[in-house]
């Protein structure tokens, strides 16, 4: 299985992609723990190999590329640029082990996104190919920027705007989601005098200030007596409003979408005929990184779009991406991270998008 | 074979212990030397009892280095990885009871449920430019409660071993996730429990490794059990 594990095996994944037109990354193995934990969320610490070093800080053994890479970037890099890298990762509570062998490729700047997303897909599939994973591979394409337009769309409460976004790509807790949306909302408890004061904004402001000052919370660096009334509020209305059934059922319709790419275009435009809203503007963006995925020579008819495929994470912001083979082994997963850097501590947005490729899982490949 | 019962080395859980064993007929000889955390019980040549503090009852029991133990299970679902297949509740002792919730600052009269919380953390790092926070001690179970159970991802954990309700108001952290027996201390530092934000009602009890079939053992479960239930 560690068929790529060698250095010359590793050489000449570097040189595969270097030939794409990717600079070669220098990664440490050992990592600062916080930028992980800090974009990914505590769930991560579950997941990595974290150790507290004597200074206090936390390091880890690096569980993956994409964040290493865009830090080095915002270090010294100079936009557009793209990286590459090959070498392992690590990661607990994996059936399939500990470490893994990666390689891919981190396309940061470039701001004509849908030329980006079909290049990367395209050497994403190249190389593998190179590699000698065995055929048939199978491409599934999602993009939560179709999702978001769709919450838009279907003019749903911002409150669940939030906590369906928020739960795209994940497919338990879409289903709670829709679940709870469809149940009636509830009112939330709360004395009298705020209750009282839920009709006027100002008013509402003021004394949710007077029980945070009792409290002594801080005044700044957290939730603000104005956001937890604009909140409130707004989930007031939502409890009163009447529950959408038909909502929930055309979200339900809508994340069930699953065509090959060459049908997507049509499938999102029956949807929003059935549906009745406007989606044309995103339908107009799904169909122009069709026709740049044709323009880099890939066949639509290899792709699948799933309208429900999403990463849970909140800086994948587009598209994502994986290619599975015969056996439904994931061999690549990429995506569009557009959130990512500034996250990072850019001082503006920086479109990024990249893949990343299982090695170890490439059965039959070249040796 | 000699068997090791550990029991909390002090406090009001030591006290309690001790009592039940004694009213179950277990006669604890307190060694001669206070400081010592070794007993002896009269007519129980095989049983040895070691006097641990409560945390690391927990992971003595689950390394095999104790046999049974009386502890919180809170401590047992914190310390134990998958504490389910590997160690028994065998008995549970009705002392000691507490609740390990999430508590937020009352003033956030908008959150009521995990789900309310759930969307504050979606959008918190865009509002404020960093996660939303939890004081706790119990990652382990903070993690379930919040990734498994509801699903929830964006949150940082800052670690804090005492004084933990005081995190929102130093702003150490916005809300906490800690132990409660009367509610008061939340109360008074103007926090309120979650409606679903109950992740354990823990109490005290006997813990023993699954498929434990000491037949001393086995005694001491049978009279704590019977004391227990009358």
């Amino acid at each position: 299985m560690k068929q790529f594990g060698s250095f010359s095996a590793r050489a000449s994944i570097e040189d595969l992609l270097v030939t794409r037109g990717a600079k070669l990354a220098v990664v440490d193995v050992l990592q600062p723990a916080e930028p992980f934990l800090d974009t990914a969320g505590d769930e991560l610490r579950r997941r990595i190999f974290m150790a507290r070093g004597v200074d206090g800080r936390n390091v880890c053994l690096r569980p993956e590329f994409t964040i290493p890479v865009c830090l080095a970037h915002l270090k010294n890099g100079t936009h557009p640029a793209r990286h590459a890298y090959v070498g392992e990762v690590f990661r607990q509570g994996r059936s399939e082990g500990m470490e893994f062998l990666q390689a891919g490729i981190e396309d940061i700047g470039d701001a004509d996104r849908n030329a980006a997303d079909a290049r990367i897909i395209r050497d994403a599939f190249e190389t593998l190919d190179a590699l000698g994973a065995a055929k048939p591979l199978k491409v599934t394409l999602g993009d939560q920027s179709v999702f978001d337009a769709v919450l838009r769309a279907l003019e749903l409460p911002a409150g669940w705007r939030v906590r369906l976004a928020d739960a795209f790509g994940d497919a338990d807790a879409m289903a709670a989601q829709l679940a709870a949306l469809a149940a009636p909302a509830l009112v939330p408890e709360m004395p009298s005098h705020i209750a009282d004061a839920t009709d006027n904004m100002d008013m509402l402001t003021a004394e949710i200030e007077t029980s945070m000052e009792a409290a002594g919370l801080p005044q700044s660096g957290g939730r603000t007596a104005s956001d937890i009334a604009n909140r409130l509020i707004s989930k007031l209305k939502e409890a009163r409003a009447t529950a959408a059934p038909e909502r929930v059922a055309q979200l339900e319709a809508f994340l069930a979408i699953n065509v090959p790419l060459v049908e997507a275009v049509g499938a999102l435009e029956g949807f929003a005929d059935a549906a009745n809203v406007d989606l044309n503007a995103a339908i107009n963006a799904f169909g122009k990184r069709i026709d740049a995925l044709q323009g880099e020579g890939l066949d639509p008819a290899n792709i699948e779009y799933a309208a429900s495929f999403g990463r849970a994470l909140d800086y994948y912001t587009g598209l994502v991406f994986e290619v599975v083979d015969k056996d439904r082994a994931v061999l690549v997963g990429g995506g569009r991270y557009d959130r990512l850097l500034e996250m990072l501590g850019a001082e503006k947005p920086v479109p990024g998008v990249g893949f990343s490729i299982w090695l170890d899982r490439i059965a039959g490949g070249a040796t | 074979m000699t068997v090791t019962l550990a029991l909390p080395s002090k406090g009001r859980l030591r006290e309690k212990a001790m009592q039940l064993l004694i009213d179950a007929g277990y006669e604890i000889q307190e060694p001669a030397d206070k400081r010592s955390y070794r007993a002896t019980v009269t007519g129980e040549k095989d049983l040895e009892v070691a006097f641990l503090s409560a945390s690391e009852i927990a992971r003595e029991l689950a390394l095999g280095n104790v046999d049974a133990g009386i502890t919180g299970e809170d401590l047992v679902r914190e310390n134990v990885p998958d504490s389910e297949a590997k160690l028994e509740m065998a008995v549970k002792l009705g002392f000691g009871g507490a609740d390990v919730v999430v508590a937020v600052p009352e003033a956030w009269y908008d959150v009521a449920t995990m789900a309310d919380l759930g969307e504050v953390a979606a959008s918190f790092r865009a509002r404020y430019g960093r996660r939303l926070r939890i004081a706790t001690k119990y990652f382990e179970l903070t993690q379930k409660h919040f990734s498994e159970r509801h699903g929830i991802q964006l949150y940082r954990i800052i670690e804090s071993f005492g004084a933990t309700e005081g995190a929102p108001a130093t702003g150490q952290a916005d809300i906490i996730v800690d132990i409660t027996s009367s509610g008061e201390t939340l109360r008074a530092n103007h926090l309120k429990v979650l409606d679903d934000g109950v992740i354990l009602k823990s109490q005290a009890c006997l813990f023993m490794r699954s498929n434990e079939d000491d037949q001393t053992i086995a005694r001491l479960r049978a009279a704590l059990t019977k004391l227990v239930r009358f």
